[in-house]
């Protein structure tokens, strides 16, 4: 299990940055999908499925086809994309920064000697969908508030003018 | 379990993950760009909820919050393409500094 969530949180690192650094928005959003279809897998071996299945669905999917589309609805060419936002040189100094992070995070891990306390037994009792649509019921009108919000805001934008 | 432990890999990649997306956000003026690097963060959040129900054993909770993250990300995702389309027809640009030419 941890060789296989160790690949996937590597190759979820590589394609998060290269989602950041990448020039082209489509390349950059299919870089986003693959971040998220390894964090799916991490998931799924830690024992979310669910968050795992709504993670490979929505966000590796429909996000994916939402940049796209926004991508297709709008023309920018790529050298006037580079001349305008030089975003090249701007991400240029991401790895850097990050191999900085990454060591002085570890410095200060190995200095405190950090760590967190080890796997707890899995609760008994309630399962996800009684803890979802029992316990949880708020959080289900929150979503669904949060839903009709977003699409009155985008019909809104996208209303004919005269 | 060391400090090299197995919990605390997936704390130092998720630590990095928010890093590139706050750097994402700082560094470009491209809505879209802007959108991705929310979206890098919010990956990093998701993986800390599954950590955290992973070390308590409540993993069926952390979940249900998992989802309902992953709802607000897509929100916000499809509202700044929104967004992101409207300023490009209106200014023939994604760039954000034509935000503060808006009236209002």
């Amino acid at each position: 299990m941890e060789v296989i969530v160790y690949i996937s949180l590597g190759l979820m690192l590589v394609f998060a940055v290269m989602a950041v650094m990448l020039h082209s928005i489509t390349k950059s959003a299919i870089a986003l999908a693959a971040a998220s279809v390894a964090l799916g897998i991490v998931l799924y071996e830690l024992g979310s499925v669910w968050a795992a299945l709504f993670e490979i669905s929505v966000c590796s999917g429909l996000v994916t086809v939402v940049m796209i589309s926004a991508v297709s609805l709008s023309h920018e060419r790529k050298t006037e994309l580079q001349k305008v936002y030089n975003d090249k040189k701007r991400m240029s100094f991401l790895p850097v920064i990050l191999i900085v992070g990454g060591l002085v995070l570890a410095g200060v891990a190995i200095w405190s000697k950090f760590t967190l306390p080890g796997a707890g037994e899995t609760a008994a009792g309630s399962s996800f969908r009684e803890i979802l649509w029992n316990q949880r019921q708020a959080d289900i009108w929150g979503q669904m508030i949060v839903i009709v919000a977003g699409s009155a805001a985008v019909s809104i934008m996208f209303k004919e003018r005269d | 379990m060391g400090v090299f432990g197995f919990e605390n890999i997936l704390l130092l990649v998720g630590f990095l993950s928010i890093l590139a997306g706050c750097y994402c956000l700082i560094r470009t003026f491209h809505i879209l760009k802007i959108a991705i690097g929310i979206e890098v963060a919010m990956k990093a959040v998701t993986l800390f909820l599954a950590l955290a129900g992973y070390v308590n054993g409540k993993i069926d909770l952390t979940q249900t919050f998992i989802i309902t993250s992953i709802v607000i990300e897509v929100v916000v995702t499809v509202v700044s393409a929104g967004i992101a389309i409207n300023l490009y027809h209106k200014y023939g640009s994604m760039d954000i500094r034509n935000l503060r030419k808006l009236k209002g």
